[in-house]
């Protein structure tokens, strides 16, 4: 069951690191993440926001370099810059736009290239099933904005810190804005630039996502049913191939497939969660 | 390679937008003001994880589609150094980075 906001005591609210104070002190420690948690409940809209902006960042570091393999792509098969920029802006569909660009360039109609990349994206419908209770006091606009810029890093992100009690619809909305603006801004620089950008993986950045995957369970593992729960999808992730050779499933359904089949199972296991 | 309409790329870019759009805002837009059953909140509330696992273990063991056997992975051991950082930390861009940098040395090595 979900955990419920987490609530600083009050004497401990006010007390902000004092600045000299030695920071490998555990009480320092506490402090400091009070101080946090007082910023993200009881922060002014702006800095909530901006606390979004932060929490977001190393998403932007993982959607630029593959934004700019998008625009460098999507030139090469004829869109023009701002096509690409365009495109990006308004999809943020990492898979789904690539797999648009090479069933465009392969000579599929336009309806055969929308049809694929919203099956691609489906997994969307789960991930905004499982925002959806956590978004009851959301207007509509933040709803609606939070909805535009849902994709598995900001879902992750914003499930983690929903986690630790401290997400909000402002700090959501700013770790959306700092996805998008990664996304864009990458897809422009290689739309831009696709003449004369190398090869970006040389510098690593392909590992920013799975670093942050990775980061990401620590963060979302609760208790040990959890990390049973998460090993189970992740034993099912690899076994797909194999099913898929029985049952048609396509690869982009591997990642949906397992976590329904794993999370359907701890339902059913864990009855007391 | 053929040459791709104007119209064809509009429509591809149009399409897209709308359906991407509706596919993620429909579930919120339903379903959140509305109190859901506990069995279903409670199979909600193991997705995030499932989707973790499912979605590292893809990424690092079968990148691109590909299986890469994890002994000579470097995505294998910077992702289990990330997530130690990470316990440690509590720090999102600092396992990140470390994460970066350790896969970009142990490619150097044994990629």
């Amino acid at each position: 069951m979900y955990r419920p906001i987490l609530l600083v005591p009050q004497e401990t609210r006010h007390s902000a690191t004092l600045a000299g104070v030695p920071e490998t002190d555990s009480t320092s420690h506490s402090r400091a993440a009070d101080a946090e948690a007082d910023l993200a409940l009881h922060g002014s809209a702006p800095q909530r926001f901006n606390r979004g902006l932060k929490l977001g960042f190393p998403i932007l570091l993982g959607y630029m370099p593959v934004g700019m393999a998008f625009g460098v792509l999507a030139r090469t098969i004829g869109f023009s810059v701002f096509e690409a920029v365009f495109c990006s802006a308004t999809a943020i569909a990492g898979a789904g736009q690539f797999i648009a660009l090479s069933l465009l360039g392969s000579g599929a109609t336009a309806f055969t290239t929308i049809v694929a990349t919203a099956v691609v994206n489906l997994r969307y419908l789960l991930f905004s099933t499982t925002m959806s209770p956590y978004l009851h006091d959301a207007s509509r606009p933040q709803q609606a904005w939070l909805a535009f810029t849902l994709t598995d890093e900001t879902f992750a992100v914003n499930i983690a810190d929903r986690r630790e009690g401290l997400s909000t619809a402002a700090s959501m909305a700013g770790v959306g804005a700092v996805a998008w603006t990664g996304w864009v801004l990458g897809t422009a620089i290689g739309a831009a630039g696709a003449g004369w950008i190398g090869d970006p993986s040389r510098w690593g950045v392909e590992f920013a996502m799975p670093a942050m995957f990775s980061a990401l369970f620590v963060a979302l593992a609760e208790d040990r049913k959890h990390v049973a729960v998460g090993a189970l999808a992740g034993a099912l992730v690899l076994l797909m191939p194999l099913l898929a050779q029985v049952v048609p499933i396509p690869q982009g359904w591997f990642v949906v497939v397992a976590s329904l089949v794993a999370s359907a199972a701890a339902t059913a296991v864990f009855r007391d969660a | 390679m053929p040459e791709i309409s104007q119209t064809t790329i509009w429509t591809v870019i149009i399409g897209m937008a709308v359906t991407n759009f509706v596919i993620r805002a429909t579930p919120i837009a339903v379903l959140s003001r509305r109190t859901l059953p506990a069995p279903v909140l409670r199979w909600l509330s193991f997705v995030p994880i499932s989707v973790m696992g499912a979605l590292v273990t893809s990424e690092v063991l079968r990148p691109g589609g590909q299986w890469q056997p994890p002994l000579t992975n470097p995505g294998f051991y910077a992702a289990i150094l990330t997530a130690l950082v990470f316990r440690y930390t509590r720090s999102f861009l600092g396992a990140t980075l470390v994460g970066i940098v350790s896969y970009v040395a142990l490619r150097a090595v044994i990629g």
